[in-house]
């Protein structure tokens, strides 16, 4: 047992930051919600990082070193569920890759667009693939998440999607590793966010993080964020469909109770877009929807760890 | 990307059980098999102190160290065998979530010896070693008042300086396993200043004007108790180190003892008993009852993964940070979750449906209170980890 990273993962995440460095700032005031950057995603991508979990030495626990580094970024590009499934899916992986329940396909899809992969989770541990025709995709433009969200018309979603014989467990373990590690990132850059505003702003003469009230909800969020890495890692590490769905249960219960958090202790900061807490908290909230939301979720779980 | 595996030097990132560590936890399981008796759970359930559990932690614990397993974590020149800390943990987790066998031994082995190694003058070294190493001594530590808990440093017990002897008046308060104790660690103020005035002496039990009175408790008995100090001679050889040389000394003392005892281990061996006792009744289809299951599986997940990242820290020789007490909250989240689920869906197991359940949530009940309250775990990660302005004093 032994919880440190190798010095191929140190190596990665020391490339990583260099790579990440112009995008760290985020711009405020009239950008849209769902804030991309195609010069970062272009650079994600040539760099081979989507590609990482590819390599043996690097393995799924580079991939969620990826994505949770990207993830604390203002800006939204879909890296976790190429990192992550992208390697399932043959040598020329179209983006963005998408997943949706089967139940669920009438929902708004994050990065869901003209031409993108989406897998369509099924019961029996079923994976089927849906390309859309051209066109039928709506992009959501005032959709309140930080991510681009689009979603199929009812009629397209009720189409039969093409059966393949990818494993269910794999792709149901990944997209939850995928979310694991997206959750850890977005929890880890907002909460960073709201110490430094806390830090500085002062009520009653004093900064508000010298309030006992406030300290303790920031330690306790840090508490889950901080156990969150460490288990999405171990997850990671292991390749086990029960620890994955842990570790993502763990993120969306975390996310939902620290987005709400986030927003209160930021008071009205966090709701002008003058600040950046948004582009990590609504992410947040998105998440807790994803892989069926958190009461599917924690059934699943169940099932896997004591149902074998 | 170049890979580096090739050329590294320490082995890193593994998450499984090597095949030692694995053989140990099987060795460790084995012998609490074979030297528990049959009505174990029953015995462990009315207390964590009670008089039959510690007549059998002297038993345990002396077959303990027959076979090296009683500090297999010491170093070599301690009679140790200088296990590494997961060996440490792994002893932990098994004794634990066994019901904690070693009853209050389980300092000594942790913190008490080390401390009497590193701190002892050679006559302590001499009286109190030979009982520790051969699981035979039970200590209890006199460490809050009725005045000073979380603010141990606001403690008023006295010990005065009268020729060649203390004179310790005052008194204690949740002392665990006192009434059986044969030794107490006991601090007391020598001086004013606040923590430089407290001094650490090794007072036997039966020294007259000590009085132990027992507080009945949910978690049993012989957990809880008052310890009256009046008018109580101690010779000047029994202090512990210099006066005013406490706080150092605990600060040395619980190094080691800072990740806590491994209560997501039971937590989770609790939950799983549980589940398994509702689904054999039929009980576990109902997806509410899934869900909060599994809620309770992923705190008792994320606090074993954050203590191993610790655990895996000290492996490498790193010290243990203020870090450790992120990983001791998100340990009472993991116990509060697990109570609160048997609690709801089987809380049957709770009178005399199943004793073992019972000992977990009664010896639960403290995770957030005993050895540093929750709220002062979260003080130091606020100030320590997050590094927010401190509060106003």
């Amino acid at each position: 047992m032994d919880f440190a990273l190798t010095p191929d993962h140190v190596t990665l995440l020391d490339a990583l930051e260099g790579l990440v460095k112009p995008f760290t700032t985020a711009p405020i005031g009239e950008v849209p919600f769902a804030l991309g950057n195609d010069e970062l995603e272009a650079a994600l991508v040539e760099g081979g990082f989507l590609e990482i979990a590819r390599e043996p030495e690097f393995g799924l626990v580079g991939a969620m070193l990826v994505v949770e580094r990207a993830a604390r970024l203002p800006f939204a590009v879909e890296a976790a569920n190429s990192a992550f499934i992208g390697p399932l899916l043959g040598d020329e992986v179209q983006r963005p890759v998408c997943v949706a329940e089967h139940d669920r396909l009438w929902q708004p899809v994050r990065y869901l667009a003209d031409g993108a992969t989406l897998l369509v989770l099924g019961e029996n541990d079923t994976v089927s693939t849906l390309t859309p025709s051209p066109g039928s995709v709506l992009a959501d433009p005032d959709s309140l998440f930080a991510y681009p969200m689009g979603f199929l018309a009812r009629d397209e979603a009720a189409l039969a999607a093409a059966a393949t014989d990818l494993d269910g467990r794999q792709v149901r373990m990944r997209a939850n590793l995928a979310l694991a590690s997206e959750a850890t990132g977005l929890l880890r850059a907002a909460l960073a966010s709201t110490i430094e505003h806390l830090s500085e702003r002062k009520q009653f003469g004093r900064p508000l993080a010298t309030f006992q009230a406030l300290r303790h909800r920031l330690a306790e969020i840090h508490v889950r964020t901080d156990s969150l890495y460490w288990m999405t890692l171990r997850a990671a590490g292991l390749g086990d469909p029960g620890e994955a769905a842990l570790a993502a249960l763990h993120a969306q219960e975390s996310a939902r109770i620290a987005v709400y958090d986030f927003h209160q202790m930021m008071g009205a900061m966090g709701m002008t877009l003058e600040h950046p807490l948004h582009f990590w908290s609504y992410r947040l909230k998105a998440l807790i929807g994803e892989n069926g939301g958190r009461g599917r979720q924690a059934r699943k779980a169940a099932q896997l760890l004591w149902q074998k | 990307m170049k890979a580096e595996s090739e050329t590294r030097e320490n082995p890193s990132m593994d998450f499984e059980w090597t095949e030692d560590q694995q053989a140990f936890r099987e060795a460790v399981r084995g012998f609490i098999e074979r030297n528990v008796p049959p009505d174990w759970e029953e015995v462990a359930a009315h207390g964590p102190g009670n008089e039959e559990l510690t007549r059998q932690s002297r038993l345990f614990c002396a077959a303990l160290a027959e076979q090296d397993l009683l500090f297999p974590h010491w170093p070599v020149e301690l009679g140790g065998q200088g296990a590494d800390p997961w060996h440490q943990q792994i002893l932990a987790e098994e004794m634990w979530s066994a019901g904690e066998p070693r009853g209050a031994q389980y300092m000594n082995v942790n913190w008490i010896g080390p401390t009497l190694v590193r701190y002892g003058s050679e006559e302590q070294k001499e009286r109190y070693l030979p009982p520790i190493v051969n699981g035979d001594a039970i200590w209890c530590q006199g460490f809050s008042e009725p005045g000073a808990g979380s603010d141990l440093a606001s403690l008023r017990t006295s010990a005065v300086l009268e020729g060649d002897s203390y004179r310790i008046n005052g008194q204690k308060i949740w002392t665990s396993y006192a009434r059986l104790a044969d030794t107490c660690f006991l601090l007391a103020r020598t001086g004013p200043d606040r923590k430089s005035g407290i001094s650490i002496f090794l007072l036997p039990m039966d020294t007259p004007g000590i009085t132990v009175r027992e507080i009945p408790s949910i978690i049993g008995e012989g957990d809880i108790h008052e310890v009256f100090f009046d008018d109580v001679l101690v010779p000047a050889g029994a202090r512990l180190g210099e006066e005013g040389q406490a706080w150092e000394i605990i600060d040395y003392s619980l190094r080691n003892e800072r990740l806590g005892i491994p209560r997501y281990h039971l937590a989770r061996k609790a939950l799983d008993r549980a589940v398994a006792t509702l689904e054999a009744h039929g009980d576990f289809a109902d997806g509410a009852v899934r869900i909060e299951a599994a809620r309770a599986a992923s705190l008792c997940e994320a606090s074993r993964a954050a203590i191993y990242a610790i655990v895996s820290q000290r492996a490498h020789g790193e010290a243990v940070g203020p870090e450790a007490a992120t990983a001791r909250f998100a340990t009472v989240m993991a116990e509060r979750a697990v109570a609160e689920f048997i609690v709801e869906h089987l809380p049957g197991a709770l009178g005399t449906g199943d004793p073992f359940l019972k000992m977990h949530h009664q010896r639960g009940i403290v995770a957030g209170i005993a050895s540093g309250a929750a709220e002062i775990q979260l003080n130091l990660v606020a100030t320590s980890v997050l590094n927010l302005p401190r509060e106003p004093r």
